[in-house]
């Protein structure tokens, strides 16, 4: 292939598109950085538009087909989204100074764009990693001792990850002897589960934060800037949610992965003091409902799964802006320091309430549209994972619907008088606010782009039964907060995670989610000993071997070349006598 | 025209018969003008030799007209018209490079004698090369060897060490050769002939004892010469401790011109008839190779000596040549040509950078590059280039050797080569990654031996190997003439050993 080929290949690209505008904010000057990435982000909008759905940038390496480029449905939906979320995160972010964070805001979500338009496990690879590499400044950004610690854990997690994928990919090329990256399916035709796909599987598991495998978002997410923490929740887990659904939809284990998935988060969010936190939690709980919906995999629930995701993506970065905007004006985003602002931020007040309703799915809002052909595809495929549905959208009302707001801008009065959030913020607020509302009222734009339109063409978000439904469940679901509070029983705001409020240890199943985060917590301290251990004894290893004074590298004498010349003509003769 | 048909015997005639007409001429600039033009005549004969072979195939020269297999054949296809032009192309910058480093290296009243030394060596090179007489082989090989273990023993002005190094190469040369003449002692009893042709035509059934050690003695033999892993323990020594430019030298030719030997007995004499062909390409070229690359890597990451560090990364990079061979196909083999030409132009470039740093500095430790970016940029841009150009990345020659050498692995079916070559590159990326960091990154040495003024090299040096990093970008770019010619070559050496495509 010739070099100017190779280059149109790269170029069409828009996640290529979208690196070099990353690499052009560095270049030039800061106060220009906020204008280069809207025109970048447009200009690859564009070019994702006008190339349609189909394969590109295709060619050929060592005799195997890889294509750099896959727009289908299921692809365009996430290319779509990801491209509003970072016009949202770059106008939200405007006037950011910092060169290191307005690189990762564009070169971030390329990496993830780059590996959702993928064809291919090759491209998916190296957009795979090239994402952990990225994101990490963005961890980094706030440039303490604690943030660089964290941004080495991560780095190392989602490295893991990719090695990981590196591997599942190798094994996978042995097996099948393809690259293409199509349905896997975790088991082969006898119900055994196959090597390869378990691996890619595990690596998809760690960035999508499996039950376990999920300690790096709450470690590394919050300890980010206001603006990095919004960009960090899209895209890692996005990206991981949209690679199973291309490898492993209809894999029944997704199901329950994705049932614990909403659930667990909710108890830890429900007594974290720091909001953003909080809203990590809320984000594995999120996916979760995603990954249950993958599972099931019926031409329902991968519409409802997928549609989940984009709709999740707008709302769930409503509500972190908001909860941003509140820590930008005061400078703590912890719930015990927060509290009545909504005498000064009404606007930003309003935009957090919209967020709130569409995540907890009410009728009306973003939310709603969608969620109910994953919560209907449940129920058709077991009563208990529905009823755990059912019970995790009461739980995601509680700590992201109500208690985002209700402590930001409510509860006790912290006193506090900032003024209303600065007008890009505002902007980016409202514009995610007004397309939350819009798709929960007209959701035939987001329907149109969903990978299976016969089935969606018969669906009605807004049927009787619905709507009875969710708001049977929101209403008892908001009783009950009210109720908590009353009786002063809902977990108090209190400045650290280890409360004493007695009533938490009665709830049955405690002790076993506290087992659970401290094997989690070990495991991970654990890992991470034996990881860096290894790495430092490795290295002191190879400069014993190698280096200046090593065994290899020394002057050895003249009489030890000729023996190593005659083992080696020892070993070619037998072996030229035996062959 | 009587010049043209004896055009093959040129590119040997030419400076062997006027080698020695250095020594009568005048200390210094005469005898260096001299052996310049002689380099250049001789790389005019080559380039020649290539155009006339790459549009007429193969040319046959009796040597006085003695036909074969008594007489001496010179038998040139493709392969070796590439290695010809190449080893000639390389002498003919670094003889003019060779000026002002050499004034500063070596006594200038030896100059007549390095001169006619390094043309001697060239002589041998393009000897070995061209003929098509086995035993012809031996006796260039000596010819090359003797004068090289001269020319490295002429770095003791600088260094008293270069002649321990030059000793050890002597003796493991020695034994090299004599494994080589033994192996060929072997055959000749086995065939009664010595024709590179004409043994393979007699070599056909003859599966016996005696053929077999014959070519375990060849490979071997030349092994050493080729410093394969772990026969490599001569070369970081010999190298380090010549003067600059015949280190810049012997790196682009003399174990270029030793694989091209080896391809040439596992091709066109022995065939892929012999079981132990088979056997040596699994069990001695791919194990070796592949563990050349990754101990020679990780050796040069820790040197602290620069010129040593490039040694051992050669060691490394003829790692590459061996495990292309390995695949024993054609795919791998035009790998192996297309590295034996890139990793000469890479390396090239590399030791005259130092050779630069050498003259401005008179050191080669890594200290002496410290903000070498700051006193010598021209010098510092042509080390980081060739360097980027070692580590395999896209538009430079090492990429295309890199992408040849992966398509063979996959090609092969050995997957982990694949991955093997790509973790070897990334050891490369780390050494001389170390080396742009001083270079770019720290501040220049104020007092002390490393004090370099803010000049760079002369234009005498910068040239030439200016030149070379071009030809890097260059042929990095347009592959029609190397990775072209030497897939033809390689498409026609495998079908003469009978193997696949």
């Amino acid at each position: 292939m010739s070099a100017s080929s190779l280059l149109s290949v790269f170029l069409d690209n828009p996640a290529v598109i979208l690196t070099v505008g990353a690499l052009m904010c560095v270049a030039t000057p800061r106060h220009l950085a906020g204008v280069i990435m809207l025109v970048v982000t447009a200009i690859s909008a564009a070019k994702l538009y006008s190339l349609g759905l189909g394969n590109y940038g295709v060619f050929e390496l060592f005799g195997e087909e890889i294509t750099t480029i896959r727009i289908d449905p299921l692809s365009r939906v996430f290319a779509v989204v990801f491209h509003i979320a970072i016009a949202l995160n770059v106008i939200y972010a405007w006037g950011q100074k910092d060169r290191a964070q307005n690189f990762a805001t564009l070169a971030y979500p390329a990496a993830a764009l780059g590996g959702v338009l993928a064809g291919d496990f090759i491209t998916l690879f190296i957009w795979w990693e090239m994402a952990a590499i990225t994101s990490v400044f963005l961890v980094w950004a706030p440039g303490t001792r604690a943030t660089y610690v964290s941004g080495m854990r991560y780095l190392a997690i989602q490295v893991l990850s990719g090695v990981l994928l590196l591997a599942g990919v190798v094994l996978f090329y042995r097996e099948t002897g393809s690259f293409a990256f199509d349905a896997i399916g975790l088991r082969d035709g006898d119900g055994a589960i196959k090597l390869a796909a378990l691996v890619i599987f595990l690596a998809f598991g760690i960035k999508s934060a499996f039950p376990l495998l999920h300690n790096w978002v709450q470690d590394a997410y919050p300890k980010s800037t206001i603006s990095g923490t919004i960009i960090l929740s899209v895209f890692t887990t996005k990206l991981a949610v949209y690679a199973l659904a291309r490898g492993f939809a209809g894999t029944p284990e997704l199901i329950y992965i994705g049932a614990v998935m909403t659930i667990f988060p909710i108890f830890f969010a429900l007594i974290e003091n720091d909001l953003r936190k909080v809203l990590t939690y809320s984000i594995n709980n999120q996916v979760g409902f995603m990954i249950v919906g993958i599972g099931i995999g019926t031409a329902a629930s991968l519409n409802g799964a997928v549609g989940y995701a984009f709709s999740n993506i707008i709302f769930e970065s409503l509500l972190f802006m908001a909860v941003g905007a509140a820590m930008f004006r005061t400078g703590t985003s912890k719930a015990t320091e927060l509290g009545g602002l909504y005498r000064t931020m009404p606007l930003t007040l309003t935009f957090c309430i919209i967020g709130a309703l569409s995540i907890s799915a009410f009728p009306g809002f973003a939310g709603f549209v969608t969620k109910g052909l994953i919560v209907d595809g449940a129920a058709g495929f077991n009563i208990w994972i529905w009823l755990t549905l059912l019970f995790a959208s009461a739980g995601v009302l509680e700590h992201a619907g109500i208690k985002i707001p209700y402590f930001t801008f409510f509860a006790h009065d912290s006193g506090k008088r900032p003024k209303e959030a600065p007008v890009p913020m505002l902007i980016a607020m409202g514009v995610a606010a007004i397309l939350s509302i819009g798709i929960g009222v007209h959701p035939e734009p987001l329907y149109a782009l969903l990978p299976d339109q016969e089935q969606i063409a018969g669906y009605h978000p807004y049927s009787a039964y619905h709507i009875i439904e969710q708001l049977q469940l929101l209403l008892w679901a908001i009783l009950a907060f009210a109720v908590l509070i009353l009786i002063k029983w809902y977990p108090a705001e209190v400045p650290s995670t280890n409360l004493d409020t007695d009533w938490f240890y009665r709830v049955p199943g405690r002790a076993f989610v506290t087992w659970a985060v401290g094997a989690a917590r070990v495991i991970w301290v654990a890992l991470w000993g034996i990881f860096s251990g290894r790495l430092h004894a490795l290295m002191t290893r190879i400069y014993t071997m190698h280096g200046p004074e090593g065994q290899l590298a020394r002057n050895w004498p003249i009489g030890f070349m000729a023996l190593w010349t005659a083992v080696l003509l020892g070993f070619v003769l037998v072996l030229s006598f035996l062959a | 025209m009587i010049i043209a048909s004896q055009l093959a015997v040129l590119p040997v005639i030419t400076p062997l018969v006027l080698a020695p007409i250095t020594l009568l001429l005048p200390k210094g600039r005469a005898s260096w003008a001299w052996a310049t033009l002689v380099s250049w005549l001789t790389f005019a004969a080559c380039i020649f030799v290539l155009k006339t072979v790459a549009e007429t195939g193969l040319i046959s020269y009796y040597l006085g007209d003695w036909a074969p297999p008594l007489g001496i054949e010179y038998r040139i296809d493709l392969a070796n018209a590439l290695v010809l032009f190449l080893v000639s192309g390389i002498a003919a910058v670094v003889f003019p490079f060779a000026y002002r480093s050499v004034e500063l290296e070596v006594d200038e009243r030896q100059t007549p004698y390095f001169y006619g030394a390094l043309l001697i060596c060239l002589t041998g090179l393009l000897g070995v090369t061209i003929t098509g007489d086995a035993f012809n082989v031996f006796v260039f090989l000596e010819i090359s060897s003797l004068s090289t273990y001269a020319l490295i023993a002429m770095g003791a002005r600088r260094d008293r060490r270069a002649l321990t190094a030059a000793f050890n190469y002597l003796v493991m040369g020695t034994i090299g050769a004599t494994f080589y003449v033994i192996g060929i002692g072997l055959l000749y009893q086995a065939t009664g002939t010595l024709n590179m042709a004409d043994l393979h035509d007699r070599l056909v059934g003859q599966d016996n004892r005696m053929v077999q050690a014959g070519f375990a003695f060849i490979l071997v033999g030349v092994g050493l010469k080729l410093a394969m892993f772990p026969l490599h323990l001569w070369l970081p020594n010999a190298y380090a401790y010549a003067p600059s430019a015949v280190t810049a030298f012997l790196a682009a030719t003399a174990t270029k011109v030793a694989v091209y030997v080896l391809i040439r007995f596992f091709y066109s004499i022995f065939g892929f008839d012999f079981a132990f062909m088979g056997a040596a390409f699994t069990y001695v070229l791919l194990p070796l190779g592949l563990a050349g690359m990754f101990v020679a890597s990780l050796v040069a990451v820790f040197q602290e000596d620069v010129k040593r560090m490039l040694a051992y990364s050669s060691v490394a990079q003829i790692g590459y040549m061996l495990l292309g061979l390995s695949f024993a196909s054609a795919a791998g083999l035009t790998a192996t040509l297309i590295h034996i030409f890139n990793h000469a132009l890479m390396k090239g470039a590399l030791f005259m950078a130092v050779a630069c740093v050498v003259f401005r500095c008179g050191s080669h430790s890594i200290h002496a590059f410290a903000g070498l970016s700051k006193r010598m940029p021209y010098t510092t841009w042509a080390f980081i280039l060739s360097g980027l150009s070692l580590i395999g990345v896209p538009l430079t020659v090492g990429f295309i050797s890199k992408w040849y050498l992966l398509e063979a692995a996959f090609g092969a079916g050995h997957w982990y080569a694949g991955f093997l070559i790509v973790a070897s590159s990334l050891i490369a990326l780390v050494y001389i990654g170390r080396i742009a960091e001083v270079m770019l990154l720290r501040e220049p040495a104020s007092d002390g031996k490393y004090v370099i003024a803010a000049k760079d090299a002369p234009l005498s040096m910068l040239i030439p190997m200016w030149a070379l990093v071009a030809a890097n970008i260059y042929f990095g770019v347009r592959t029609e003439l190397t990775a072209g010619l030497a897939e033809r070559a390689a498409a026609a050496l495998m079908t003469f050993a009978g193997g696949g495509s």
